[in-house]
């Protein structure tokens, strides 16, 4: 048995807000929610009181100056969370203004007092905390009184065995409030604006007694409350899941020829990364992956990014989709993080438990994003792409390629260097047609096929031809027929391989 | 007596059961006027803590508005710093009107503070805040029939 407190810790049932937290709130914790108004910090309180308040465990929500009772209630009682039931049961609302209006704040620590020791609730709310503090300004410097105030609280509810939140309007970080430093606990919500995107913002200043996970994390409030998206944690794969990767069966495209092209199909927890021009066939490719995936049983999730998700998808995803053998991850909300990307996608994977992943395509993926988060794509996609392998998630992206014919690129973001393998679309033109060629550009530790093939697309899906022997010059776009041209071969294995 | 129902639309179709049943008993307007009175007492004490003095008499103050279009009669709240809801006054008026007349105004006035409320906060909220209220109400006219 040990002689040190215990600090126990309260799931907040705020999805996402425990993981940022660091593994919950600490029980008695004395802690202020900070933020702009229109923030959410309202809408978080009540979610908390709401998932935590028990009969064991009531809650009492004071409401003093600045938002009306009324109107919080009319707004919030929307929420999925609010459960009317809780209300006079669990949860108990009490109205400070009448108290906080006289300007005394002894009159309103008194007020709080009587309650707590009445019902002896076991997590208190004071929204807004701000309001006390002005209503009680007499001039000189407003701290003072604030100091006291709050430092009385703090004992007072600590002492009763409450955790309790300060809810407030704190416009800067930086003027020293004596708050800040009372408070065991700081939790800041931002919302930033950049053109016409809206993105809310939290960040964990201050948790004492544990390591929360720094920086700024997004949220998105819906009908549901708060959805907090903790970054994606990119856990490094053991000696012993590479191993075993290493030694499982291959995934099959589902592309005949193409397994064979890429030195026997594609080895399990790889990021395969199809670069080609717009209407070259990725998507299709993609669609061929995941359908063979389902006929061998495997699950599967893609992530579309389309301007008309409906048009462009194939019927074969749209089956798949159907059936429940692939789960979607679509751009539905505007302003959307990589953090909620990748939570929503990470969401479907561990509801499919899917091995294969299509991302269609990274151009869709990047212009769903909102302004601010553009400028870390790269660095996302590539914990991302980490993540996934590290998982034993094999992961198929698309990605737009301009027709350029000057210079051999396979994707405008150099994704390159993060992927494991590349398949390479492009356009040629051979007797005033426009053909299309695929080459395996890249399988990592795998010898793999050299050869650029032609293929064509009809109903069934992708064909992979022969090798255009008897012309060069394939990559310029503009091909010349060789002076001796030879019959075409039809050998599809690398002969290294 | 009816039992009382938890849902409001029930509730207060059993309040204005409670006040024509009264009339129909022989009650007086000052009767009636007092039960409307306990009604909005009861309602006052419930919400008070919750949305505050000044919350319930902007509430009451915005059903007089809206029920003075049927009963112009009805006595506006009284202006002030300390604005609360003027029970008394409507005690006093509603025991100036015929019992009927009185019991009318009375529901109406009632019902119109619920549905303002019922828009503002919901159904479901409402009812889970005024539910006590009626239950005291009609179980306090139940045990009152039942008094030999």
């Amino acid at each position: 048995m040990t002689s040190k407190a215990i600090i126990n810790r309260l799931a907040t049932g705020v999805p996402g807000l425990d993981e940022i937290l660091g593994g919950g709130l600490p029980e008695f914790s004395f802690n202020l929610i900070a933020g702009q108004p229109g923030c959410g910090k309202t809408t978080l309180a009540h979610q908390m009181m709401f998932a935590l308040a028990t009969l064991e465990r009531p809650a009492i929500y004071f409401t003093v100056l600045g938002e009306p009772p009324l109107k919080m209630l009319r707004y919030q009682q929307q929420f999925e969370f609010f459960d009317t039931a809780a209300v006079n049961r669990t949860i108990r609302f009490v109205n400070l203004s009448d108290d906080a209006m006289t300007g005394d704040l002894n009159l309103v620590l008194k007020r709080i007092t009587d309650e707590v020791t009445t019902h002896a609730p076991a997590l208190v709310f004071v929204d807004s905390f701000r309001s006390v503090v002005l209503a009680g300004e007499t001039g000189g410097n407003p701290h003072n009184g604030l100091q006291q105030f709050v430092q009385e609280l703090g004992m007072l509810m600590t002492s009763w065995q409450a955790t309790t939140f300060l809810i407030g309007e704190y416009f800067t970080e930086t003027d020293g409030n004596p708050v800040f430093t009372v408070s065991d606990g700081l939790i800041w919500l931002r919302q930033t604006v950049q053109r016409n995107s809206m993105v809310r913002k939290m960040e964990i200043v201050k948790m004492r007694g544990q390591s929360t996970l720094p920086g700024l994390h997004t949220f998105r409030i819906g009908a549901s409350g708060i959805d907090v998206f903790p970054p994606a944690r990119v856990d490094v794969p053991t000696a012993a899941s590479l191993n075993a990767l290493l030694h499982a069966p291959r995934l099959l495209m589902g592309v005949p020829g193409l397994d064979d092209m890429l030195g026997g199909g594609l080895p399990r927890g790889y990021s395969l990364l199809v670069a080609g021009p717009s209407g070259s066939g990725k998507s299709i490719l993609a669609a061929a992956f995941l359908a063979e995936g389902a006929r061998e049983g495997q699950t599967g999730v893609i992530a579309a990014f389309e301007q008309h998700p409906n048009r462009s998808r194939s019927r074969s995803v749209a089956d798949l989709i159907a059936s429940g053998r692939v789960g979607l991850v679509e751009n539905r909300a505007a302003d959307l993080s990589i953090d909620e990307i990748v939570y929503m996608l990470m969401r479907e994977i561990r509801r499919l438990d899917a091995t294969r992943v299509v991302i269609d395509s990274l151009s869709g993926f990047e212009l769903a994003l909102a302004p601010t988060f553009r400028e870390d794509f790269r660095e996302s996609l590539s914990n991302l792409v980490t993540s996934l392998a590290a998982a034993g998630i094999t992961v198929l992206m698309t990605s737009e390629l301009e027709d350029r014919y000057t210079d051999l690129r396979f994707s405008p973001y150099g994704t390159a260097f993060m992927t494991d393998a590349i398949i390479v679309q492009r356009y040629i033109e051979v007797d005033s047609r426009l053909r299309r060629v695929m080459a395996v550009v890249k399988v990592r530790a795998s010898a793999h096929s050299d050869q650029l093939r032609e293929f064509s697309i009809d109903a069934q899906g992708i064909h992979i031809g022969k090798m255009l022997t008897h012309h060069e010059g394939l990559l310029g776009g503009r091909p010349t027929g060789k002076p001796a041209a030879r019959p075409v071969g039809v050998a599809v294995t690398d002969p290294d391989g | 007596m009816q039992a009382f129902d938890q849902s409001k639309e029930d509730a207060s179709s059993d309040i204005a059961a409670l006040l024509a049943g009264a009339v129909s008993d022989g009650a007086s307007a000052r009767q009636v006027a007092g039960m409307v009175a306990s009604a909005f007492r009861g309602i006052d004490q419930a919400l008070v803590p919750i949305i505050g003095q000044r919350g319930v008499a902007a509430l009451y103050k915005r059903s007089v508005h809206l029920a003075k279009r049927v009963h112009p009669w009805l006595p506006r709240p009284r202006e002030g710093v300390h604005p609360a809801m003027d029970v008394s006054a409507l005690t006093t008026e509603l025991a100036l009107q015929a019992p009927a007349a009185a019991a009318a105004a009375g529901d109406h006035l009632l019902q119109t503070f619920c549905e303002l409320l019922i828009g503002l906060i919901g159904s479901s909220l409402t009812d889970r805040l005024l539910r006590p209220v009626w239950a005291i109400l009609l179980s306090g006219a139940s045990a009152q029939e039942s008094t030999p």
